[in-house]
């Protein structure tokens, strides 16, 4: 939470009344042994105090609360309203805290989820707050409530257990159209050349006119030099792919300098591809690769859509010094041929591991958030740094161009700008090149 | 409004402690107890949650003894039961705390005071009529005593055993 740290409620209740009763029993035997009247009636008030206190004391309590999220599923910088309503079916509550847990890292920007509330008998009372956060998935878990009278000797608390979540996904701008050409396709209409003759929008080749055919696809020119045999034209059939998405949240390719990550970056790019070819109609897995493998297994549509995000908004660095495992991958996840996507920074040891991966027939592309302007943009200026970052520099471009040499395609990006004024013209474009 | 309350009762506490040491010319005492209550003071600036339960204990202390030494009983009175107001004010302030801006803090604050005023007015009601009818203290009255005190504590302890 942004706000202060919590107030303890606590305030020692139970010390309070055993200060009390501890001062009542104190005066009382002094004026009993001291056969004295006065420190009796000097403890009047005070027994006054306790009883009130306990005559007054809250029974157990009887709420009946609903939380409700306007947004179960929001952007970094968006906000969901949170609603509680508690209903009391027990007795009269004169002083009834209530505090809605909220997770750590959510912030509360209008409103308060602590109320201190005088609440009667049947009655109910209504309080919303709105919160935001960073990426990630959060649960409100419990809600706490603590009955006390007047004086605050006696209190009743009671935590009710809830079950709502909310999403914080990363926030992407979409992107219109990637281009990929994987080996293998998969049978059903897409927007993939499969490489294969058939109908589509793109010339594939020249065949013996069949019947059937339509007039239209006949090739009259070839036509004209064969006087046998008429020609068609075939067009290259489109189809949709698998398409295996794999982030890197190894620590050592995310984290920099005082401990600013890349991370986000890459999980923003690993939402807008895996949304674009989802849009496509593709068949798209993910693959977080951190401290272990967190695999969401390939699908179709909006329920892959919303798996994929979930797994995004879940996703953290860990510990895992390479790609070990990676060459290995498991042909449910990624089909042999298939396209893999990585959105990894890139460190000096993935090129064996790429290489591999290439030479086993997958077609890989790599979207690298370009770590060096990212780290120097928290760097103070200076020769040391200029020197260090010209050094770094020519070590990626050595280890981009030898994975280029291997087949491998790497698109750069450099986070300061956004991914699909960046990436995106580039992977609109690759059609032609591949 | 609270912490109007909780100033005023700490200055009345300390001040009527003070003057009814003074009157029975315990000057240096009537100092200490100035120096307490300023420390008290001090303790709600700096909201140190503990100094209100050793004041409390202290100003009783300090009522207890002027009555034993036979002191204005008024003034010694006005000490203890403005000590409990200032202690369960500090407490209600902190209770207060946990209120949200556009929770009902006025009508909690209104219903609290007009509660603890009503309580130490019972209180100073019920002791001032009990030194005014000063009743023999008999074996009777002392058995009561203990029974009642026996009772408390076992309840008491049954409650920590909890």
């Amino acid at each position: 939470m942004c706000c202060e740290p919590l107030p303890c409620l606590s305030f020692n209740k139970v010390y309070r009344s055993i200060l009390l009763a501890a001062l009542v029993y104190i005066l009382l035997l002094t004026g009993l042994i001291t056969l004295r009247g006065e420190f009796i009636a000097l403890a009047i008030p005070f027994v006054l105090y306790l009883l009130y206190g306990f005559w007054s004391a809250p029974e157990i309590l009887d709420l009946h609360i609903e939380r409700r999220l306007s947004h179960d599923r929001i952007t970094p910088d968006s906000e969901s309203i949170v609603t509680l309503t508690v209903i009391n079916n027990g007795s009269d509550l004169e002083e009834l805290f209530l505090e809605d847990r909220i997770p750590p890292h959510l912030t509360v920007r209008i409103g308060s989820p602590r109320h201190l509330i005088l609440l009667p008998k049947g009655s109910s009372y209504t309080f919303s707050y709105t919160v935001t956060g960073p990426r990630g998935s959060y649960s409100f878990e419990t809600i706490r409530a603590v009955a006390t009278e007047s004086f605050g000797l006696i209190r009743r608390e009671q935590t009710i257990q809830t079950t709502e979540r909310l999403f914080i996904f990363p926030e992407f701008r979409r992107l219109k159209h990637v281009s990929i050409r994987p080996r293998r396709t998969r049978v059903y209409a897409g927007s993939i050349p499969a490489r294969v003759g058939g109908t589509g929008t793109e010339f594939f080749g020249v065949r013996e006119y069949q019947f059937g055919d339509s007039p239209r696809t006949i090739n009259w020119q070839v036509s004209a030099r064969h006087e046998e045999n008429l020609y068609s034209n075939e067009y290259q059939q489109e189809r949709v792919a698998d398409v295996g998405v794999v982030i890197d949240a190894r620590i050592h390719a995310n984290l920099f300098h005082t401990s600013q990550s890349i991370f986000e970056h890459a999980v923003t790019a690993a939402a807008a591809l895996s949304d674009a070819f989802l849009n496509q109609g593709n068949r798209v897995g993910l693959l977080v690769y951190g401290s272990y493998l967190g695999y969401t297994l390939p699908g179709y549509g909006k329920v892959q859509r919303e798996r994929i995000m979930q797994a995004l908004a879940h996703a953290e660095v860990g510990a895992s010094s390479v790609f070990a495992g990676l060459e290995h991958l498991s042909p449910r996840m990624f089909p042999p041929e298939s396209q893999i996507v990585l959105i990894s920074s890139l460190v000096d040891d993935d090129l064996n591991v790429l290489v591999q991966l290439r030479g086993r027939g997958y077609q890989v592309l790599v979207i690298s958030p370009d770590p060096v302007k990212f780290e120097l943009g928290f760097l103070p200026p200076s020769p040391q740094v200029d020197l260090a970052a010209r050094v770094i520099r020519m070590e990626r471009d050595l280890l981009i161009r030898r994975l280029e040499r291997a087949g491998i395609h790497v698109i750069e990006w450099d986070v300061s700008l956004p991914l699909d004024q960046v990436v995106g013209p580039i992977l609109m474009r690759q059609r032609r090149v591949l | 409004m609270t912490l109007i309350a909780l100033i005023s009762s700490i200055v009345i506490c300390c001040a009527s402690l003070a003057y009814g040491f003074a009157q029975r010319g315990f000057t240096s005492f009537s100092i200490w107890i100035l120096i307490f209550g300023a420390g008290w003071l001090f303790a709600v600036w700096q909201e140190w949650k503990w100094y209100s339960a050793v004041a409390l204990f202290l100003a009783t202390v300090a009522s207890a003894f002027g009555l034993w030494f036979g002191f204005t009983p008024g003034w010694m009175f006005a000490g203890g039961i403005f000590a409990l107001f200032a202690w369960d004010m500090s407490d209600f302030r902190q209770r207060l705390r946990l209120m949200a801006k556009d929770d009902n803090v006025r009508g909690i604050e209104r219903r609290h005071l007009l509660r603890i005023s009503l309580l130490a007015l019972f209180g100073l009601f019920f002791a001032s009529i009990t030194m005014l009818v000063r009743v023999q203290f008999t074996f009777e009255w002392g058995v009561l005593l203990v029974f009642v005190i026996l009772l408390g504590l076992g309840q008491l302890l049954g409650w920590l055993k909890k």
